[in-house]
């Protein structure tokens, strides 16, 4: 099977050519929904595998993506290469292109965005570039489509894309040091072309050069370049040689350009001008993101997925466990069956099921947010309070992908280009308010607060948002001294998201919800049962002597002065490090609870609008879930930072916790 | 017409020059500007100045972007 790369430019359309490319979608890594590593997919007509790296620049990486598709291109060997290009944007976006070609893989340029750079009065002419550069140009309309059959139908037999034979000459000097590293690297195998690695070499690139460390002594090599980068100086031809390599590739760029594209007729992007001057707008910019956050809060939860979630649960509580009871019945199961499939099964993951359609919109709009354009000038508006707090506009985007969940969004954090920002959100990220936690403040929200529960739920979400800008500040200034954090963003041009794309990445970082429904939580919610069902006196024991009332009751003297020292709430606690989700499960199943009202009704007895405060914040900052932890391990490298963020969360909740509620106390609340 | 070379932060919002010299920038960001295409001889537009001090949203090549101010004002520009 043959596999073939997709590289190019961030936000030129890599994603939805891949979509239309492909029909069956798999990521790599392990959980859904994510810019992870590389996506791989397979080719509509079965030629071979689709991989989608990360959108680079260069193959120089900056930021952790980057090293990604860099590695990839060293490690691995694709037979042949698509490259795609914003038609609108070629001058830059060619100078990867010259990286690839320099690759020597059979490689095809995908010239997207045909329609945009028209509308705009720019023509491509695609003959002039297939001439310069002798490799295939397609022109491109990767959003609509267009196109795409010819891609596929060259596709079809990778072995007869021609092979590449672009060569750019980089001068005497230059051609000297490569020559002779060229001759070096013949003695070890399973490089890909040479020419190419030594370039890449002299330009620096640290992924190249480790790999070559680690399987030959770079002394001699290192030599040739700076004896190069020397002699360059000398004749005063650039500074460094990584600064001459680019110029000679600009300066060639420049001429295929002047050839290839006709920009006379050239026209500002007029709808994205008119956007920007009121979304960015210096005063008016801030106060409507504000506002289209709460519209996106109020149609999770209260226009659209509140009701289509009671739908759900009346569903589920109703219908559902109606008819499981009579088949039941009707098969003559036994009576422990029957409590573990209507108690345990039904119970504890319908109580999560009927989130699904909030978790879904929440999704679909912060897919449209990222689609749109917008999501780059909420980072751009947010750099001056983020820097405040020592941290950076861009790592903005995973907080708000937080939201939906934290292991995509620390993976969504490898786009910051500094390791310490980098860091510093990863450590943070647990703060933000993910959908596993909604279900608990719209539990509570329902029972306590019911004519403000956007505004209860919502202000969480801003209680975790002030927190992680404290400890931002707090961390950046005595764990991270002396290291500035840098801002630099691209802003695309304004579009409107495509329906198809939408759903598909909606689907994308959902589904990693249900699948956790499906496991975690099943098999979660099926031992609390047997835990509440079981005790040291047999089974099926009364709930107030089984082994989750005793476990309960181990931890309870420990939350008395948070207001919540019953064992039901803290026999909660431990599986809701699991994954927050079990944390409703584990209610329904404690309190015997038929569907959502009969729970709310025993919530409402058991807690007071002040207990319930101080448990939502707990639950909000107690730790993060078990997959985080996974993912920060694994994004950090390290274990004394994934403990810290353990232990950091943990503080922060008792001491918030107590203060809300004996604060509140004191104030003479309840 | 007489050439003035100054801060790119000093020009209006809306007007353009052309890049004259990058010095003491942060060398990643240096890096990050020069795949984006920006690099001396270049013309550059300041288009607008965020809220609270924030970034700067500048067009080069037909590319928006935003840097901040403290970066922008390392970028030496000549207006005309």
């Amino acid at each position: 099977m043959s596999s073939i790369a997709l590289v190019g430019n961030p936000n030129t359309g890599k994603t939805s050519l891949f979509n239309t490319l492909t029909s069956s979608y798999e990521y790599v890594g392990n959980w859904a929904g994510v810019t992870v590593e590389k996506k791989i997919g397979s080719l509509k007509n079965g030629a071979g595998k689709l991989i989608d790296l990360p959108g680079i620049y260069s193959l120089h990486p900056l930021s952790r993506d980057e090293g990604v598709a860099a590695q990839y291109l060293i490690e691995e060997s694709p037979e042949a290469l698509i490259n795609i290009v914003d038609a609108s944007q070629l001058e830059r976006n060619l100078l990867l292109t010259l990286q690839l070609l320099e690759y020597g893989k059979p490689t095809i340029l995908g010239l997207n965005m045909t329609d945009v750079a028209k509308a705009r009065g720019i023509q491509v002419n695609p003959d002039i570039l297939t001439e310069q550069l002798g490799i295939p140009v397609l022109p491109l309309i990767a959003r609509t489509g267009k196109g795409t059959g010819q891609v596929l139908s060259v596709l079809e037999q990778p072995s007869h894309i021609p092979p590449v034979t672009f060569q750019l000459n980089y001068g005497e000097l230059a051609e000297e040091a490569i020559a002779s590293i060229v001759t070096h690297l013949h003695k070890i195998s399973g490089l890909p072309n040479l020419r190419w690695v030594a370039l890449q070499l002299l330009e620096q690139n640290p992924v190249i050069l480790e790999l070559l460390k680690k399987r030959m002594d770079i002394s001699g090599l290192l030599l040739i370049a700076d004896t190069a980068q020397t002699r360059l100086q000398q004749e005063k031809l650039a500074l460094t040689l990584p600064q001459w390599i680019r110029s000679v590739r600009m300066d060639y760029i420049r001429k295929v350009c002047a050839e290839a594209i006709d920009s006379t007729l050239q026209k500002p992007h007029n709808l994205t001008e008119r956007l920007d001057s009121i979304l960015t707008h210096r005063f008016l910019g801030l106060p409507l993101f504000v506002l289209f956050m709460y519209a996106m809060f109020k149609t999770t939860f209260d226009w659209i997925g509140g009701p289509l979630s009671d739908l759900l649960d009346g569903f589920i509580g109703g219908q559902l466990s109606d008819w499981t009871n009579s088949l039941l019945g009707a098969i003559g199961a036994s009576e422990f069956t029957h409590a573990l499939i209507v108690d345990g099964l039904i119970g504890g993951v319908g109580g999560v099921l009927v989130f699904v359609p909030q978790i879904f919109i929440l999704f679909l709009m912060i897919s449209f947010l990222e689609d749109s354009g917008y999501m780059a000038r909420v980072c751009l508006l947010m750099d001056s309070t983020m820097e405040r707090m020592g941290l950076n506009g861009k790592a903005f985007i995973p907080f708000i992908i937080g939201f939906g969940c934290n292991v995509p969004a620390i993976m969504a954090a490898r786009s910051i280009e500094q390791p310490k920002d980098r860091l510093l959100t990863t450590l943070l990220m647990p703060l933000m308010s993910c959908s596993a936690r909604l279900p608990v403040y719209l539990l509570f929200a329902a029972v306590f607060f019911p004519a403000q529960q956007a505004t209860a739920v919502l202000s969480m979400y801003v209680m975790g948002v002030v927190f992680a800008l404290i400890l931002c500040k707090f961390f950046s200034k005595h764990l991270f001294k002396n290291e500035t954090s840098i801002f630099i963003i691209e802003l695309p041009p304004y579009r409107m998201p495509q329906l198809k794309t939408l759903s598909r990445s909606t689907w994308e970082k959902g589904k990693g919800f249900l699948r956790k429904a499906g496991t975690i939580i099943l098999a979660g919610s099926v031992l609390i049962w047997l835990m509440s069902y079981a005790g040291p006196g047999g089974l099926n024991v009364d709930m107030d002597h089984s082994f989750l009332a005793k476990f309960g009751g181990f931890i309870a003297p420990l939350l008395q002065p948070l207001g919540f020292g019953t064992w039901q709430a803290g026999s909660t606690l431990v599986p809701g490090f699991l994954a927050k989700e079990v944390v409703v499960s584990t209610m329904n199943i404690i309190y015997h609870a038929p569907d959502a009202a009969g729970l709310e009704g025993q919530i409402a007895s058991v807690f007071t609008p002040l207990s319930s405060i101080s448990f939502m914040a707990f639950i909000l900052l107690y730790i993060p879930c078990l997959a985080t932890v996974g993912v920060i391990k694994k994004e950090t490298a390290s274990w004394k930072w994934t403990f810290f963020s353990m232990g950091y969360s943990l503080i922060l909740a008792y001491t918030v916790s107590l203060v809300i509620y004996q604060g509140g106390r004191l104030l003479g609340w309840s | 017409m007489a050439l003035t070379s100054c801060s790119l932060l000093r020009l209006q919002p809306g007007s353009t020059g052309s890049i004259q010299r990058i010095e003491g920038m942060n060398p990643i960001l240096r890096r990050r500007l020069a795949d984006l295409g920006v690099s001396e001889g270049v013309m550059i537009r300041l288009k607008g100045k965020g809220p609270f001090m924030g970034p700067i949203t500048l067009e080069c090549n037909g590319q928006l972007f935003a840097i901040r101010r403290k970066e922008a004002s390392m970028i030496e520009v000549k207006v005309s």
